[in-house]
Formats: structure tokens, sequence, C-alpha cells
């Protein structure tokens, strides 16, 4: 027998003994699942009952003792929370902070272990935990992405808005938390959070600047319409802080703004500025900015027209007027205006009751 | 001279028998790391932020572009999948990419489709001919295109890429069935890390054989065809771990056809798909990675290890010897097309890991295995094969590769242990084990006409799998009886 020969039987001794190894791990695993799942649904249902009662506690019934329940009770708690609103919430957060779950957690927070330190802030943020607010914040700085998103969607939750500057500040550091967690953050702290954007708008923190126009239209904050006006009407501003300027005058629907998007349309500039303030002219509704859509369906770049042409389409029957009288057009605008009415066609089909069906 | 004539041989088969060994052993690595970055997500399970991504008005919304050729069997399935979808905002194109079957029909008498005229988002070239768009009346975020077909997906993707309105496009095939939050968990990434993330592909498992509801998979099952379980094997090594393995190692090649997410904007900037690629999945991922190393733009492919995305997969071997012989014959243009990133530093992990491992053991591993074969056939022919050697080599190979599979099968059962059934487990663990006896012999054969095809440069052709479509759970009043495509375990 050769030395080749010999090194490959003992090779395949080794590795004969790790698929049994792995074959026996495989089996134990198997059959253990499903008891321990059997196990873990029984309990469930035996606990379900306790959670039921605590939700019932503020009716006037008095809260059962939970100090030396399963714990499995504060995972079904966890798993309940984020569904929950108002006194059924209070509840709930108060049975974690009797547990002791809620100072466990705080303690996880400085964990070694990443997925411990992530799970631990989500759980902060679902029971609103206002005292880690400190802690959540130096997460923020945290090395692994998972844990600094964790962490920012922990503060949204919070309702501290001592946090807004440190979430703002996180887009600008490297590496830092994305714009859509901060932004849903920051939506989720809710209108104390208004005055911070609003001056985050004009800011030192220049990534801030276009998510905190973006976030102010989603508020509908009519507060920050001159502000947004200004902002748009500047051609000094980067567009896309002006594009979000647009987007959220839209959004905050004040007629006030129309003149400024009007300008802004019928003006050649950037185009992305220029079709977010089409569509916005399209959700404000407001008449007169029917003659600066018609223009720019008639003169505009492709994504411009595009854009008219939808918000004509929204205007209603004088918008719909405008656009029946250029589909007779042939060349790109009758394209879209065409485009327009066939998708206000085919949603007004959608619309339609369903046809009553007679018995023969 | 035979002195001579045996040592050659025996020579041969040592390093066939190397090259093997090398190859799993390579395999293995991936399967590993793959299954360690598995465990450690699922840790995170229920931590990751999905709720928030759903209520989110940020979440970017996504344009579902769906080619399908004759997919009257299971388009309905996908369509309802698709539009079944737990996303804030996307909208769904499906391009009837000159269908002779019932595929629009059906979709046209589901939908109350209504002619509308096209607003184009692009002007990607498209070689057939564009006969109609329509949109549904029902309600429901659906346009679909009628077009001439050329023969090519890739046409018919582009189309549908001209049409697309949303910043992120997910590609997906049209007998494949999402699972509710599919989207959601593909599309985090680009949430997460907008500057960098260009591409994210999900987890294709086999559906063949699954209970499924209205475009729901209620119950995966393993089919009770071997082929087809020997496949979902096959699928957990390298469209779970070996994928996982490969995006942590920054040099994901594939993010498949059946189920990948991009950005739109990007996909217009490298001309959208190309047109005459058979692997134009893989294409345009490396497509996109060349374009934007050489730009010095940040990027980054993800591979998110959740089982996101149901398919059906061939049921016999002339559609399955089809497939194969079109995926290395695709590899191998992609190979020639992309030479000169193969081994170049410039191009980081996809240079000097991807593209050399593709071309050393995906590429050029048929040949090399088929030549063992053959050179152990020629030996026993001339009298001069060493019995007990050979039977060591092939021992040694077949532990290798069965360690292989078992050690996949057992990733699966320690996270997502998803198919259901007594005997799924032993199964699978069959399978595994078959997948090294026959299969991978004449796997290795189709992979080989394939490459012959690249080399040749012969013209590409692609052809549509026969498609079984998936059954309805309804169909039957016993579910527990019911199977989906070629029956259940």
């Amino acid at each position: 027998m050769s030395t080749v020969e010999a090194v490959s039987i003992a090779a395949s001794a080794v590795l004969a003994l790790l698929v049994v190894a792995l074959l026996v791990a495989t089996a134990v695993e198997h059959t253990g699942r499903a008891r321990r799942a059997a196990r873990t649904a029984r309990r469930r249902a035996e606990l379900t009952p306790l959670v039921h009662a605590l939700l019932e506690a503020d009716d006037g019934v008095d809260a059962p003792d939970v100090s030396g329940s399963d714990p499995l009770l504060d995972e079904l708690v966890i798993e309940l929370l984020p569904q929950l609103r108002g006194a059924d919430r209070t509840a709930l957060q108060a049975v974690l902070v009797e547990r002791g779950v809620v100072d466990q957690a705080g303690v996880m927070l400085s964990s070694r272990t990443a997925w411990r330190r992530g799970r631990a802030a989500e759980l902060l943020g679902n029971v609103a935990s206002g005292r880690h607010v400190p802690q959540l914040v130096a997460l923020l700085a945290d090395p692994v992405a998972d844990v600094r998103s964790a962490a920012a969607r922990a503060l949204g939750r919070t309702g501290d808005v001592a946090a807004v500057a440190p979430l703002l500040a996180g887009l600008a550091v490297r590496p830092g938390i994305p714009p859509g967690i901060v932004g849903m953050a920051l939506l989720d702290l809710g209108t104390p959070a208004l005055p911070a954007l609003r001056a985050a708008v004009n800011g030192p923190v220049p990534e801030a600047r276009p998510l905190a126009a973006e976030l102010l239209g989603l508020h509908g904050d009519p507060g920050a319409a001159d502000l947004l006006v200004e902002v748009l009407a500047d051609v000094h501003r980067a567009p896309v802080v002006r594009r979000s300027a647009a987007s959220a005058l839209g959004r905050i629907g004040s007629p006030h703004a129309t003149a400024t998007l009007v300008s802004t349309v019928t003006t050649t500039g950037p185009l992305e500025v220029q079709v977010a303030a089409a569509e916005a002219l399209g959700r404000i509704g407001d008449p007169a900015g029917l003659e600066a859509l018609t223009s720019g369906l008639r003169t505009g770049a492709a994504l411009v027209r595009s854009a008219c042409a939808e918000s004509l389409a929204a205007f209603g029957p004088a918008g719909r007027a405008r656009l029946a009288a250029h589909a007779v057009l042939l060349g790109p605008t009758g394209a879209a205006a065409r485009s327009a009415l066939d998708t206000l066609d085919a949603r007004a089909l959608g619309r339609r009751p369903a046809p009553v069906r007679v018995a023969a | 001279m035979t002195g001579a004539l045996v040592q050659a041989v025996q020579a041969m088969n040592w390093t066939v028998l190397g090259y093997v060994v090398l190859l799993d052993a390579a395999t293995l690595l991936l399967v590993v790391s793959g299954g360690r970055r598995v465990l450690a997500n699922r840790r995170w399970s229920g931590s990751e932020g999905h709720d928030h991504l759903f209520a989110s008005p940020l979440t970017p919304a996504i344009s579902v572009l769906i080619p399908a050729h004759d997919e009257e069997a299971g388009i309905l399935g996908t369509l309802a999948a698709a539009l079944g979808q737990r996303y804030p905002s996307f909208e769904i194109v499906l391009v009837d990419d000159g269908c002779t079957d019932r595929t629009f029909e059906l979709v046209r008498e589901a939908y109350g489709l209504t002619p509308v005229t096209p607003h184009w988002t692009a002007d990607l070239p498209v070689d057939g001919e564009i006969l109609s768009v329509h949109r549904a009346t029902t309600g429901d975020p659906l346009t679909v295109i009628r077009k001439a077909t050329v023969g090519r997906r890739s046409d018919a993707s582009n189309a549908a890429l001209n049409l697309a309105r949303h910043p992120l496009v997910c590609m997906l095939d049209a007998d494949s069935l999402l699972e509710p939050e599919a989207l959601l968990r593909v599309a985090r990434p680009f949430v997460e890390d907008p500057g960098n993330v260009v591409g994210s592909g999900g987890v294709i498992r086999a559906v063949n054989g699954s209970l499924i509801d209205r475009g729901t998979v209620l119950e995966p099952r393993l089919s009770s065809r071997w082929l087809v379980r020997i496949q979902a094997v096959e699928y957990l090594r390298s469209f779970l771990l070996g994928r996982t393995g490969w995006a942590d190692a920054n040099a994901l090649l594939i993010i498949s056809g059946a189920f990948g997410l991009f950005r739109r904007d990007l996909l217009l900037e490298v001309g959208g798909m190309d047109a005459h690629s058979l692997a134009e999945d893989a294409e345009l991922v490396v497509t996109l990675q060349e374009h934007l190393r050489r730009q010095g733009r940040p990027h980054r492919m993800v591979f998110v290890p959740e089982p996101v995305c149901w398919t059906e997969v061939p049921e016999t071997w002339t559609v399955l010897g089809r497939q194969r012989r079109r995926w290395s014959h695709g590899l191998g243009q992609l190979l020639w097309k992309h030479k000169r990133m193969i081994g170049n530093p410039r191009y980081g992990a996809i240079g000097l890991l991807a593209l050399p491992f593709f071309l050393l053991f995906e590429a050029i591993g048929p040949v090399v295995e088929l030549l063992g074969l053959a050179s152990v056939a020629v030996a026993a022919g001339l009298g001069v094969l060493d019995w007990g050697s050979a039977g060591v080599m092939v021992g040694l190979a077949l532990l290798v590769g069965t360690l292989l599979s078992t050690t996949v099968v057992a990733v699966e059962e320690f996270t997502f242990h998803r198919y259901g059934g007594k005997r799924s487990l032993s199964a699978l663990l069959a399978a595994g084990l078959l997948e090294n006896i026959g299969f991978r012999q004449v796997h290795a054969w189709y992979r080989l006409q394939g490459l012959f095809s690249a080399v040749t440069r012969r013209t590409p052709v692609w052809t549509a799998m026969p498609r079984t479509g998936f059954s309805s759970a309804s169909d039957d009043r016993s579910p527990a009886r019911v199977s989906a495509v070629g029956g259940g375990l």
C-alpha cells in the first residue's frame, strides 16, 4: 500500500466518523424539537389566561401575582407588546418592569454579544423605557450595524425628544445609521420632534436637511410651510433638499406654496425638483396650479411631462378636461395625456361596484 | 510499456481525486461559513424591525418584474403571491412574452385587464415588438405588457424595466411563489444601507410536492420524486448556504433571476439585462460589480438567508438536462465576457475568489470529473486498473461528498427545518447520498454539453421549462392528501 493510499484511508475513516456524528446530532435535534415544541405550546396555552387577566387588571379587576411565573410569560408579553396601544400596553410594560426584565435588558445593552445588545435595545424600545435613553444613544455608535439600527428604532419608541439630535447626528458619522431608520425613529417620536426637525432643515448637519424636510411633510406640519417655501425658492440650495421641500409642501397641502411651486415647474432647473414640484401641485389641488401643469405637459422634459399629466389627472374634472384636450395630439405630450387618462379610467373601472347577479 | 500506462492512469486518477476532494472541501468551507451566518441571523429573529419597515412611509417602493412565456399552469398562483406581499408600496409588471397558451387570458379574466397607453420610464432597447399594455381594473397594482417573443428572457425583462416606475426593481420568475414577507426581507438591506447596497437576493427553494393554496405555500413538503429531492438538497447547498458564504466574503456572483432586488437607476445605467446572455442574472450582478468598481463607487451585493421564494424545479431528466446545459452555457459566456476580471485584484474578492472558483470548479469541473471516470473505464478495459486503489479513491470521494450533503441537511435541520412530513429528514439525507452516486455524474455530462456550446459559441436559445403548475389545497377535500407538483411525501 502506497503512502497516498494510506493517507486516503485514514482521511476516509475521519470523514466517516464526522458523517456519523453529524447524523446522530441531526437525529437528536429532529426528535427533540418536536417534543420541545409540544411542551412550549402547552405552557403557552397555560399562560395565555394569565396574560388576559393582566390586560383586564386596569378594568377594576385586581392584577394577578406574576412574580413567580414561568419565564415564558416574559416572551409572551414581549411578543404581544408591539401590537398593543394605550392602557393595555402600559399594563404589560409594568409587568416587565416588575419582573425585572427591563433592568436585565438595560444590563444586556453592554453585552459582548451583538445580538444580545440588539435584542435588549429592541425590548427597551417596545417597553418605551425612558430610563435607558443615554445607553441607547451610546449604542448609536456601536460597531455592529444591526445594533445601531435597533438602538435608533428603540429611541424612536421611547418618545424622548432628547434623542432627536443624536439621531440626526448619526446620519453624518461613519459608520452611521441609515436615513430610513433614523427617519422612522423620528416619525415615531411624533409632533414633539417638530421644532428640532424645523431647525435641522437649516442646521449644521447637511445629511439631515433633506430628511428633516421630508419628515416635516410626512407629519403634515403647517407651521413649516413658510420655511419649506424659502428652501424651495432658494436656487443655491442642494437640489436634494429642494426636492424634499417640494414633496413636503405637497403633503402639507398649503395653497400658500402654490406660487413658488408654479415658479419651480415653469422655470428651468434640476429635473428632480421640477418633478417633485409638479407632483406637489397635484396633491395640493389649488386651481392656480392648473396653468403651470398644462404648460409643463406641453413643454417639459419627459419626466416633468409625465408628472404634470399625473397631477392634472388628480385635479378632477378641470384637469381631466385639459388632459382630454391634449390627448388628441401626436407626440410625447399626447402620449403622456392619454396614459394619464387611461390610468384614471382603469382606476374608475376598479371602483365600480360588482354587477348584481339576478337569479334566473 | 504497460507499467508506464498503469502509472499514467494512476497519476490521472489521483489527480482527479485530488481535484474532487479540493472542490468538495472548498464547497464545505462555503457551506460551513454560510451555516454560521444563518445561525447568527436566526438569533436576531423577531428583532429585525420588519414591522417598522412595513409601517414606514420612507421604505422605497418596488416594481416587481415577471417575464412569462407559456406559464398558464402557475401564473395565477405567482401573481396572487406577489400581489399579497406585505410591503408598503409596490407594483407588478408582468410581461406576456409571446405566450402561445392561455397565460394572458387567465390573467385578463382574473384581474379584468383593460388596454392603456403606456407610460414609459426608460428606453432600453427591446427587440420583440410591444403589442399592447394593459392594467388591472380590480384595484391591484398590476400592469401587463404583451410583446412578441424573440426567445430571450432578458428582452422581456428589459421591456418590463422600461415601464417600471419605482426606485427598486425585483426580478421574479413566473413559476415562483413569494412568501408574504419576502419583499420586506430582501428590501431591508436597501433601507439599512442605502448608500452601498445595489442588489439583494433571497433564498430559492424547491416547491414541488408542497401544499399550496392560491399562491400561498401552506405546508412545504418534499416531492416523492428522487430527482426533485436531490435538487432540494442541491438548492440548500448552493442557493442557501453557498450564496450566504459568498456574500459573507463580499464575493456574491449570482443573485438568482428567480428572485432578486436591484436599484433601478443602476440597471438602466448598465443598459439593462444583457440581451444575449443565458445566465442573465449572474451576468447582471457581475456587470454591476465591474461597472461600479471601475468607477470607484460603493457597492454591496447582499444575500438574505431566509426562506422567501419557492420555485418549481425540473421533474424529469430531459428538462433538467435542458436547464443545466443552459446554465453551463451561460456560465461559459459570463466567464469569457468578464475574463479580464478573473484573478484581477482590482476587482477585489470577486476577481480573486469568486470568478477563479467558478472557472476552476464550476466551468472546468465537468471536464475533469468525466475525464476521471473515463480514465477509470479505460484502465479497467485495459485490465490495468488497481481495484484496491480505485476502491480507496471512490470511497474517499464519496465520503467527502456525503459529509458535504449531510452538513447541508444538518444546518437545515438546526435552523429552518422547513420541509414537513415524517420522513422528510431521512429522505433529504438519502437524497444527499444519492446526489453523489449517479446524479453528480449525469449532471457533469449536462454541464459539459453546455460548456461545449459556450466554447463553440453556439447561438444561445432560451427554452422555457415545461410547468406542472401549483395545485390548490381546495382542489381536494382532504388537505392532508393534497400535493402539488409531483406528489408529496
